[in-house]
């Protein structure tokens, strides 16, 4: 059926407002603030060791998330995010984790005190429970908060919040990734803040709403008692601060960091030309069987001390489960603003979001009406609005002699999803999703190569699971990750490489697992190069049926390419589901970073140094990057400077001299 | 003079020219690569980034566009993108 926006569901959609309002909307509470002459007046010593009290206060809430966590995601790659605010949603500071998630936690709090202040009420011992990225806290269902009112005097004081994404929520679909889905009902149900802890204890009628939907039920119970215990992590420490310097104190070092982010963000920007950036960023396949393209543009514009970014002429929202919401739209500006612009500043979105203007027409991809389906909005398209996002921000800090040392190209184009589901080697029901692709290629910078593998660019704490930690927690075996050659994007300095993994099924009781494939970027790569430089590779996924591979093992030989084994190959399309069989292998290659600059400007050397670490192939060094080896495998460098005359003139559809030959 | 990228220069007369051959790639600030050759190809001709033939994932025609100094060839702007579609990357400075 079409999508047509629920009647009734804009209750559930926030629209950002100044704090002011919400103050007004939070009728049956008490908020804490204080004056500006409070804020003026705290000293600069206790100004910086209260601010870095703070930081370390989300450094601890994570600390103790994972600790208590039993998931991989949160143990061993850090999808999580942690949140301290202030007494009306402002967030005063995030951690280093999951910066998507950072980004929109507002938003739930401020919903949260404008529609729950008066019923059930907001008090002393509560906590509140979200999974709804239409009201924020997070990008897809997921990704649940729960977020807690820290109460001073019987007043809020402030919020903390912690995010972090659950393997599974229902749905129809393993891991709430519904391939088929056409629109939010065959995912997993979105819960809008609701209060899963009254007074300190558990509401076991609430948990039992929250877990009954999950394949996985003691996980996500183990993790919802994790979130609430670093909660309290950070409600004890704040108190113990609050005790020392006092409410008025701490609250000023609050606001005064919000302003401090606002102001040195302000002045960075006045020192940037003003101008217009114009980008697109590509998504291919929103569902299962779908081939068409979609597109997310950006126009930002840069006056003075202000950033305005327009999505307008983006996409209507589409059939699928790869469109946001505005939650998912903001999620992908601020973290590229955070990791650009403010590499130097505070990151206190709260005053960051003042610098910032956002247009955007609700019904589009990245701005989507309930309800169109959002299962995979965190890597589509808000990880899409990342992209175009990051490409303009660092198109502009190109232009200055100091500040272009800070961009970067767009990272990682986007998630390979593999998710595996079934009995694991101990007989229990396990489904996860494999994060290898937290090692994805960065982008290039203005003066040198991108990180090889070195992660994703909203998650700077983003970290990819050991093998040895995810052959053990789950009935798999790997016959290798590594680094892909000619993955980063070809550019004078070129993107990082990303990578890919390849594994078997393995000890399951059941033979086989179930698994679910969703990675785009197939069609077309999705992490642009700036400056001339080439984007990175495409994504590849490759399904070998009924192989020789447990034979190649039992006689001693482990298989280093796909081309080592016998079997029936698939070339995977973005999307898929169905059963990964115990003679089956899998392979899965996720993208690089964009390049910054002209490919044929790169110094010969580099490639060279290149070819020797199987960072670019010798093909690619010849096509992309016009070098030529003599007999003895070293640069001839006259004869490249003829090859690379050829190029640039291929390139740019010329007849070439005829003195000029390919080689 | 103002660098403005890798490849590009803004001259003291509002000219926009080539950082490596100081050829006019535009004549002013708004339209800062009006005399830049403009090519496009298949994506195939990226390979070996281009790990599988497009055709297999989608209908649409997909293809590599690039930008070029009108003197040395060096290329400003690379994209992959639906042939389709308008090219929807450019930038321009405001007024001093």
């Amino acid at each position: 059926m079409p999508l047509i926006q629920i009647a009734g569901s804009d209750r559930f959609a926030y629209k950002t407002k100044p704090s002011a309002e919400t103050v007004m909307l939070a009728k049956g509470v008490k908020l804490h603030t204080v004056s500006a002459t409070d804020i003026e007046a705290v000293d600069p010593l206790t100004y910086e060791v209260v601010r870095h009290r703070l930081a370390a206060i989300t450094e601890e809430m994570a600390d103790g998330l994972k600790r208590m966590s039993g998931s991989v995601v949160v143990t061993d790659c850090n999808d999580f995010g942690s949140t301290i605010l202030d007494e009306s949603g402002d967030a005063v500071i995030v951690g280093l984790y999951n910066l998507e998630l950072a980004a929109s936690v507002d938003m739930a709090v401020k919903w949260t005190l404008e529609k729950r202040s008066e019923k059930p009420g907001i008090r002393p011992g509560d906590m509140f429970l979200c999974n709804d990225p239409w009201v924020g806290g997070g990008i897809h269902q997921n990704d649940v908060t729960v977020m807690a009112p820290l109460f001073h005097d019987e007043h809020v004081f402030a919020w903390t919040a912690v995010i972090c994404h659950q393997v599974d929520l229902g749905g129809v679909s393993p891991g709430s990734w519904s391939v088929e889905g056409r629109d939010v009902f065959w995912e997993s149900t979105p819960i809008p803040p609701v209060k899963i802890v009254e007074n300190g204890e558990i509401r076991s009628d609430i948990e039992d709403m929250y877990l009954r939907r999950s394949r996985v039920p003691r996980l996500v119970a183990l993790d919802l008692r994790a979130k609430i215990g670093s909660n309290n992590i950070a409600q004890a420490q704040i108190t113990q601060l609050i005790a020392k310097y006092g409410p008025v104190t701490v609250k000023a070092v609050m606001k005064r960091m919000m302003n401090d982010a606002e102001s040195r963000l302000r002045a960075k920007l006045s020192e940037l030309a003003d101008g217009e950036w114009n980008a697109v960023a590509h998504q291919d396949s929103f569902r299962h069987d779908d081939r068409d393209i979609y597109k997310i543009v950006l126009k930002m514009t840069k006056s003075k001390d202000r950033l305005v970014f327009d999505f307008s002429g983006t996409d209507k929202e589409a059939e699928g489960f790869a469109n946001c919401t505005y939650a998912g739209l903001r999620a992908g500006v601020l973290p590229m603003v955070m990791t650009q612009l403010c590499a130097d500043i505070p990151w206190s979105p709260g005053g960051l979001y003042r610098c910032i203007d956002i247009i955007s027409e609700p019904g589009t991809i990245n701005n989507c009406n309930f309800p169109a389906g959002i299962g995979k909005a965190s890597v589509a398209s808000c990880w899409a609005t990342q992209n175009v996002t990051a490409e303009c921000v660092a198109t502009l800090l190109a232009i200055h002699p100091d500040h272009r040392k800070s961009l970067m190209c767009v990272s990682c184009g986007t998630w390979d999803l593999a998710l595996l589901a079934g009995l694991d080697q101990r007989g229990a029901p396990f489904v996860t999703m494999i994060c290898d692709s937290m090692a994805g290629g960065l982008g290039a910078r203005s003066d040198q190569d991108g990180v090889d593998t070195g992660g994703v660019a909203t998650i700077p704490m983003g970290r990819v699971a050991d093998v040895e930690i995810n052959e053990f927690s789950f009935p798999m075996l790997y016959l290798w990750r590594r680094e892909e050659t000619d993955s980063g994007g070809p550019g004078r300095f070129r993107g990082g490489a990303g990578g890919s993994s390849c594994f078997i099924p393995y000890d399951s009781p059941l033979g086989g697992v179930h698994m679910v494939v969703s990675a785009t970027g197939k069609a077309l790569p999705q992490s642009s190069g700036i400056s001339g430089g080439y984007p990175a590779g495409t994504q590849h996924d490759v399904l070998l049926r009924d192989t020789n591979v447990l034979s190649m093992l039992k006689s001693g030989r482990i298989p280093a390419d796909l081309k080592d084994i016998d079997g029936e190959t698939h070339v995977l399309q973005a999307h898929l589901e169905g059963a990964l069989g115990m003679t089956d292998v899998y392979y899965t290659h996720w993208q690089g970073g964009g390049g910054y600059g002209d490919p044929l400007l790169r110094d010969p050397a580099a490639v060279m140094r290149d070819l020797q670490n199987n960072k670019v192939s010798l093909s690619a060094a010849s096509k992309v990057y016009g070098i030529v080896l003599d007999g003895g495998g070293n640069i001839d460098g006259a004869a490249t400077e003829t090859h690379r005359c050829y190029l640039r003139r291929v390139r740019a559809g010329l007849e070439p001299a005829t003195s000029e030959g390919a080689e | 003079m103002m660098k403005i990228d890798d490849n590009l220069e803004l001259k003291p007369d509002g000219t926009v020219t080539c950082s490596h051959c100081g050829a006019e790639v535009g004549p002013d600030r708004h339209n800062p690569m009006a005399k830049a050759i403009r090519h496009e190809r298949p994506s195939s001709v990226a390979e070996p980034g281009i790990r599988a033939d497009p055709v297999f994932f989608t209908d649409r025609p997909i293809v590599i566009r690039q930008v070029s100094c009108s003197g040395c060839f060096t290329v400003l702007l690379t994209e992959i993108v639906p042939g389709d579609e308008p090219q929807h990357r450019h930038w321009q400075l405001s007024d001093a």
